[in-house]
């Protein structure tokens, strides 16, 4: 009995670890806005393009989070880890800020140790994040594409 | 004495207006930096923008029936209409496909005289509501009658923001229907009967930068030689022209950002002529019609003219839509402005962003507006100047005599 109870407890706590690392970099972290390059952001448009000053990213074997409040509420994606859509609904605005319920999608993949995070909405805003860590600084590829045009920048974060 | 005032006063402010609102295209003095000899303007065509009026607005056309097509009006479904119209095309007049940016739910009221398009409130079909990616490829006959709806393939337009243009290329017997998708950056090539997808050029979701040749970032345009080759403007990210095979395999590219010769903001429009194998690249952010040879030469630039839309007519003229004045424009292959007409606006006849235009063997003129969320079908007047009417490109045989 006291086996299977070891068992239990030993599985609970390498399993979670065991997913979440998967050989691949744990991005979870308080990462606070430092420099862009170019300064600034190539493209039109802004939007997506402007980046958060501080967000959290919370990283397990199934699923990344994301919460910031870059547009003056909080905001919390969800991006499964196994390639799947996460499709939601939420109160927001159109491209003219006319108020519309707007359906989120966003899904994430690997690219070796790098994590690219795409998120579309029905207000015709798509974003895609490629990430990368180097010790306590993570780099984000960003590009954004809204009907007026698409924007191509690369931001740096510190933890 | 008032009366003479006021009138004096209404002229000059008629005069002003004008000016300001009046076409770039009229003050144009072409600058061409290529090869080919400066023309001058064609006076006689153009002698008549000075005096503006009614019969400039429809040009050769009589004005459009509101109520074309039957499918939109007054609604596709209850409670919503046909939102922005990317594209049309007319493989011949009884076959006009339509690529409808999804449609659009109604206010709970709307007015008595509501004509069942969105430009109808003064306010953009393309951005302001959100749309339902439904009925977004539609066939209808020549009076506008529902033929079908390839409801099967809506499900490729979630996500994004609809279909950005539908062809035939005018060269293929099997008559492959295209579908350009600009912001998932891909290009869909089906059987004409809808029931395949048996092509899709890009990557979905999938964007890459200027150099990359297997991924677009929000292609805009196409259009073919007569060996099956053909080009594809790319488009609001990158700041190219891409050359495939007939078979879709990428054979080279040129373009870059900027402002020089070769150099592109927003490719937003290609029209290939079919003797000469020039290609007329709509340089629509830097107002500027740019001509190269099949290879990407630079050949020449037309100024002060910013096509949403560009088409080769069977004449072989160009036949464009500026953006800046809101009117058909046609020049000849070097670049003379022969004729235009047109003016912004959302009753019958008037038009707000034209995206895309076709013509089909009788004349008829068809112009999808982006912004006014409607198609237009232009129906020439009787005895009209045949050199101002837009004649569609006569399109191939279909092999096996089907449906065309």
């Amino acid at each position: 009995m006291r086996r299977v109870a070891l068992l239990f407890v030993t599985l609970a706590l390498v399993l979670p670890a065991a997913g979440r690392a998967q050989g691949k970099p744990d991005f979870s972290g308080t990462w606070k806005y430092d420099k862009s390059d170019p300064a600034g952001y190539k493209g039109t448009g802004g939007g997506w393009a402007v980046p958060a000053p501080t967000f959290v990213m919370r990283q397990t074997g199934a699923e990344i989070t994301v919460e910031s409040d870059t547009y003056g509420k909080p905001m919390k994606m969800v991006y499964k880890l196994d390639g799947s859509d996460n499709i939601t609904e939420a109160q927001g605005e159109s491209q003219s800020g006319v108020a519309a319920v707007v359906r989120w999608r966003t899904k994430s993949r690997w690219d070796g140790n790098k994590l690219v995070l795409y998120t579309w909405n029905t207000a015709l805003n798509q974003l895609r994040d490629t990430m990368t860590l180097s010790g306590a600084q993570l780099t984000i590829a960003r590009v954004t594409e809204n009907p007026g045009g698409s924007t191509t920048t690369k931001l740096f974060y510190n933890k | 004495m008032r009366r003479f005032a006021l009138l004096v006063l209404a002229s000059s402010v008629g005069v002003f207006l004008f000016g300001f609102f009046g076409s770039p295209i009229l003050l144009q003095q072409r600058g061409g930096r290529g090869g080919a000899a400066a023309p001058q303007q064609s006076g006689g065509a153009l002698a008549q923008y000075p005096k503006g009026g009614p019969g400039e607005i429809v040009g050769a056309y009589e004005i459009p029936d509101q109520k074309w097509p039957a499918w939109a009006h007054p609604y596709p479904k209850p409670g919503y209409i046909w939102g922005s119209q990317g594209g049309v095309f007319a493989e011949s007049p009884n076959r006009i496909w339509l690529a409808n940016r999804g449609e659009l739910k109604l206010p709970d009221k709307v007015p008595n005289n509501f004509p069942g398009n969105w430009g109808f409130f003064n306010v953009q079909a393309a951005v302001v509501p959100i749309a339902s990616m439904s009925n977004c490829i539609v066939l209808v006959d020549g009076d506008g009658k529902f033929i079908e709806s390839w409801t099967q393939w809506d499900k490729l337009f979630e996500w994004g923001r609809g279909p950005h243009q539908i062809y035939i290329s005018p060269y293929d017997p099997e008559r492959h229907v295209w579908v350009v998708d600009d912001m998932r950056h891909v290009i869909h090539k089906f059987t004409h009967d809808g029931k395949r997808e048996v092509q899709m050029l890009g990557e979905m979701d999938e964007e890459g930068d200027n150099d990359d040749i297997k991924h677009f970032r929000r292609p805009t345009f196409i259009d073919w030689l007569p060996n099956g080759s053909f080009f594809v403007t790319d488009g609001y990210g990158n700041k190219r022209v891409l050359k495939f095979d007939k078979d879709g395999k990428f054979l080279l590219k040129w373009g870059s950002e900027g402002t020089g010769p070769g150099q592109f903001n927003t490719p937003h429009g290609v029209a290939v002529g079919s003797r000469d194998h020039h290609v007329f690249v709509s340089d629509r952010s830097n107002r500027r019609i740019q001509v190269f040879d099949e290879n990407g030469k630079f050949l020449d630039e037309w100024p002060n003219v910013a096509p949403h839309t560009m088409i080769m007519s069977a004449d072989e003229h160009v036949w464009a839509y500026d953006s800046i004045s809101e009117r058909v424009v046609k020049y000849d292959l070097l670049g003379h402005l022969e004729f235009a007409f047109g003016q912004f606006g959302t009753r019958p006849g008037y038009t707000w962003a034209v995206h895309q235009m076709t013509a089909d063997a009788d004349g008829n003129l068809y112009m999808a507006e982006v912004f006014g969320g409607r198609t237009q079908k232009f129906h020439p007047k009787p005895g009209a100047d045949p050199a101002k009417i837009v004649w569609g490109r006569p399109l191939m045989p279909m092999a096996g005599g089907g449906t065309q």
